[in-house]
């Protein structure tokens, strides 16, 4: 993996994850698969990058953790979005819908 | 905020560490558990999980940092947040109770105002380096005579000469003469004629001081030596301000001093100010004709500055010194006593006499900041009690006890912080104060100052004390169990820790105020035996008028007939009951040394003559004075009337010479009979005893007065002159009239000063005065502070055991008894404190051995004063809540709450 691919990477991950928290407070496992399932194994994701990004979104402030109990009566962390990681969540969301409709408008033909 | 309340306690290292761990197994655990439902063997479905995952090593470790990053932050902003909590719990506290605030920030103001104010004079005298490069190498040198245990005397400018040429261990070496009020020189030429202050300096000085010129440059060495291109000078920082407006021109111009054109060659810049802060000129040494200050050996005029070299130490310093003065003793007769030389280090000689009392007064005012902290803390601790209820409240609710003795801490310190930034606004003018109080008397006032240094000292101070007098009820507050305070508090029953601790308060309120009142007591005392000494002369309604008559407008003779003249002509002046004049009035100079030998003593081969101060005197002084004479008579008007004698030089007398001794020369040289008529030798001369004085202090009034000669001014002339005047009405209101006698003989006379002699001796006694006052005010504060806080105690202690003491009323205890139980349980507090501080005192107050005088440190009489006064304000200050404690009102046991 080159470090431009990463980059990429990161940023798109991040706005995965804050996504997929806004529907609920979840632990990391639970995002891995929820992320999995709706890209339908488009993007091949791997699970040390993303919790690195919980973590490192968790200093950024955008989400806070806790420890709570999993389905199966583990203890498991669960992340919960914070409300600047909402607004973070808003600004990034627009970038990528501006920038994916850029792409599509250059792709398809006029 | 409100989501602090629901944080997890801190996490540490270990715990990141596991909750990582944690969070990563959940993950793996979680993954494999579903691949096995889906049909995997557990073994395959762990390694899919693993592959799934990738680097899991670098993802631990990277969230690790992340999650320790988090906890710092977190910390911080809990940190920041608790501290504005605190201030803003703090402040309200204080705007609640404003005359606990009151009393508080003002105890602190004072006792860190007096310290910085106090310290800046010291830090400025004493701690100060002196302004000049490596002032560590500079070192002050005299000649030494030590037959005549004279370890400390002027130097002779030729011996200088040979001290320069010969030195190996000293850089340079340079002198200088400046008598403030005798060395001065004047200039003539653009606006008045004026006096210049002047300090005559050898060729070494400037290289010595190692000082550059702020503009032009300084006086090349063959611009300072007889026969060299010596009239040039070098202005002051502030004569070039005030003089010449500050003009850069100035440099190369001319101006006439004494009647002659000199090159100003330099400015200094504003901190060299050495000699003296009243220098307002250098003029090298070699301008001063012999006709005024003959240049030869046995005139010692020149004190001596030396900068050691680079690596050199004192003692080699010294012996470099002492193998010169012992080689010019062998070479030159008239050096022959002189064979040692002192080397002191500058800065020591030059705060010497000053520090030990200085220094003093710093110990002392740290007492008053001591005692200032163990007030508050005492009032704290009051409070604290008061206050039991809501820390009771605040532990049960959760507080950790940490957390409320950083509350308690930052409550002081927030009073500590206003209290000393308003002490340190005080002290700028107190500092300015006290070099006033001093009245010159201090060296380097010039530098005393609010600097970096007294600030930071200011800071810490405030601190300090914060934290001192916040500590004692923080530690309390951390020790109380919730449980016995929400149930106790506010029902009067006082635990006895907390009475303990004030008890201690107490006792070390009343020691320290003890040490504060003796100190004040012994220099109270010494103030009072110096004031009693007797002066030998009168000085209230006497005039003294400094001026030195110009040899260089009045030449050959002609001098001593203005001399003379002037004198006669303010005699005429209506108002003045009598009028004289000497060359160096009392505590302003100390005459010239002059060996002689008196009659009927033989000296042996080899032995030196005794010396002591001449002192010239006109015709009428010791009468205009108020002196008194012991024997024969002082001069008339006929002495040494228009004689004529050689210019200068060593003594040499009209025809009919005579002498006036005082007593204390009579007594050691002629005991058992009259002076009068005896002779002394000088050499051929023989001159005659007319009179014996009474003893006149001339030095300092401390000193006991040396046997002393004095000379008729118009047989042995000299032109520095003070003219003294009694006055029937206030001194200076004939100031004028007196000066204009003079301006009647001599229309361009310079005036140095006009004083009354009422001043001077103020002067003479400012140092110690200034300790004085400041000891007694240190040592009232003391007292005050001391009762205040027995006081304080024992009301708090009545009102809080008003229910006990009801039930003994109740129970038929007399109230006379319980009126003794309150005083003595003040006495005992009070003369525990004493006891402990008269120890503290006894070793103590040896420093004060040099400042004291007519007192010994350990004075009976002052410690039996002080005790007896401290007990009477513990008496005092106990009766009042003792008698409230005897009329309470016995009910009070069986009312309820």
């Amino acid at each position: 993996m080159n470090r431009d691919a990463m980059e990429l990477l990161q940023g798109t991950l991040d706005v995965l994850i804050l996504r997929t928290l806004a529907w609920q407070p979840m632990h990391g496992y639970a995002v891995s698969r929820w992320i999995r399932e709706r890209t339908e194994g488009t993007i091949e994701i791997e699970d040390a990058p993303l919790y690195k990004a919980l973590h490192r979104l968790e200093r950024a402030g955008c989400v806070s953790a806790h420890w709570g109990l999993s389905e199966n009566n583990r203890r498991a962390r669960y992340y919960r979005l914070t409300a600047a990681g909402r607004q973070r969540l808003k600004v990034e969301e627009n970038s990528w819908r501006r920038y994916a409709a850029a792409v599509f408008r250059v792709l398809e033909p006029a | 905020m409100t989501g602090r309340l629901f944080q997890f306690g801190r996490r540490s290292r270990d715990m990141i560490r596991r909750d990582v761990d944690a969070e990563l197994q959940f993950h793996i655990d979680a993954r494999t558990d579903a691949l096995v439902r889906e049909g995997a063997t557990r073994d395959d479905a762990r390694a899919q999980a693993l592959r799934e995952f990738g680097d899991m090593d670098d993802a631990r470790r990277y969230i690790r940092r992340m999650d320790t990053d988090i906890e710092h932050q977190s910390r911080r902003r809990d940190y920041v947040s608790e501290l504005r909590q605190d201030l803003a719990y703090g402040i309200r506290m204080l705007r609640r109770s404003p005359i606990f605030a009151f009393t508080a920030i003002l105890t602190i103001a004072l006792g860190v105002g007096a310290n910085t104010a106090i310290f800046s004079v010291v830090h400025g005298i004493v701690f100060k380096p002196l302004p000049f490069p490596e002032p560590d190498q500079l070192v002050r040198v005299w000649s030494a005579n030590p037959g005549a245990n004279s370890r400390q005397a002027p130097v002779s400018a030729l011996d200088l000469d040979d001290w320069r040429a010969q030195r190996t261990q000293f850089a340079d070496i340079g002198g200088w003469w400046f008598a403030d009020g005798g060395s001065g020189i004047d200039l003539t030429g653009s606006g008045d004629p004026q006096r210049l202050s002047v300090a005559f300096v050898s060729p070494g000085f400037f290289p010595t001081l190692g000082v550059p010129s702020l503009i032009g440059r300084l006086p090349r060495e063959d611009e300072m030596v007889r026969g060299g291109d010596d009239r040039v000078v070098v202005l002051s920082h502030g004569f070039w301000q005030r003089r010449f407006g500050a003009r850069q021109n100035v440099v190369d111009s001319s101006v006439t001093l004494n009647g002659e054109p000199y090159r100003v060659v330099g400015v200094m810049g504003p901190e060299l100010r050495f000699p003296s802060d009243r220098v307002e000129a250098w003029v090298p040494y070699s301008t001063i004709p012999d006709a005024s200050i003959p240049r030869i050996r046995p005139v010692r005029i020149l004190d001596v500055i030396g900068r050691m070299k680079n690596g050199v130490a004192l003692p080699q310093a010294r012996a470099d010194m002492n193998a010169i003065a012992g080689r010019l003793a062998v070479t030159y007769p008239e050096d022959a006593n002189w064979g040692e030389a002192t080397v002191t280090l500058l800065a020591d000689a030059i705060t010497g006499n000053v520090r030990r009392g200085l220094v003093a007064l710093l110990g002392a005012v740290g007492f008053v900041l001591l005692m200032a902290c163990v007030n508050v803390a005492s009032l704290l601790l009051a409070r604290s009690t008061v206050r039991e209820r809501e820390v009771a409240l605040r532990l049960a609710l959760g507080a950790t006890s940490g957390r409320l003795v950083r509350q308690m801490i930052t409550e002081s310190l927030l009073l500590s912080i206003i209290g000393g930034a308003i002490g340190v606004a005080g002290a700028t003018f107190g500092s300015r104060i006290l070099v006033a109080l001093a009245s010159g008397q201090l060296p380097r006032t010039s530098e005393v100052g609010l600097d970096v240094t007294v600030l930071v000292f200011a800071l810490i101070a405030s601190l300090a004390t914060g934290v001192l007098f916040g500590l004692a009820p923080a530690l309390r507050a951390r020790r109380s169990d919730p449980q016995v305070a929400l149930r106790e508090a506010g029902r009067g029953l006082v635990s006895g820790r907390g009475q303990r601790l004030r008890t201690g308060l107490v006792i070390a309120e009343v020691a320290l105020a003890v040490v504060l009142i003796v100190g004040a007591g012994l220099m109270t005392r010494s103030f009072i035996q110096l004031l009693r000494v007797d002066l030998g002369f009168r000085p209230a309604n006497l005039l003294a008028v400094n001026f030195t008559i110009s040899t260089s407008r009045h030449t050959g003779q002609a001098h001593r007939l203005v001399y003379r003249e002037m004198i006669d002509r303010v005699r005429t002046v209506p108002g003045l009951v009598s009028v004289g004049a000497v060359k160096n009035a009392p505590f302003r100079g100390n005459g010239e040394r002059i060996g002689f030998v008196p009659e009927g003593l033989s000296l042996g081969a080899g032995e030196q003559p005794p010396t002591a101060p001449l002192i010239h005197v006109s015709d009428g002084y010791f009468a205009a004075i108020g002196a008194r004479m012991i024997e024969g008579r002082e001069y008339n008007e006929q002495d040494g009337a228009l004689r004529v004698a050689a210019p200068g030089g060593e003594p040499v007398f009209s025809d009919t010479p005579s002498l006036i001794i005082n007593q204390t020369f009579a007594e050691r040289h002629f005991p058992g009979g009259s002076a009068i008529g005896k002779t002394l030798s000088f050499g051929e001369n023989r001159v005659p005893i007319i009179g014996v004085v009474n003893n006149i202090r001339q030095t300092t009034i401390e000193e006991p007065v040396q046997p002393t000669v004095y000379i008729n001014n118009m047989m042995n002339s000299r032109v520095q002159v003070t003219l003294v005047a009694r006055t029937r009405g206030e001194p200076l209101a004939m100031a004028n009239a007196v000066r204009d006698a003079i301006w009647s003989v001599d229309r361009e006379q310079t005036i140095t000063s006009i004083t009354t002699f009422d001043q001077i001796v103020g002067e003479a006694v400012a140092r110690p005065r200034l300790l004085t006052v400041l000891l007694g005010l240190f040592g009232t504060l003391g007292f005050v502070l001391g009762a205040v806080g027995l006081y304080g105690v024992l009301s708090y202690l009545v009102s809080s055991r008003q229910r006990e003491i009801g039930v003994r009323i109740a129970l038929g205890a007399p109230r006379g008894a319980v009126l003794g139980m309150v005083v003595r349980r003040g006495l005992v507090m009070a003369g525990t404190g004493t006891i402990i501080g008269l120890v503290a005192a006894f070793s103590l107050t040896r420093y004060l051995r040099d400042v004291l005088f007519g007192v010994t440190p350990t004075d009976p009489a002052t410690y039996a004063l002080v005790v007896v006064s401290m007990l009477a304000v513990a008496v005092v200050a106990s009766v009042i809540p003792a008698r409230r404690a005897a009329t309470i009102d016995p009910s009070i046991a069986f009312r309820g709450e």
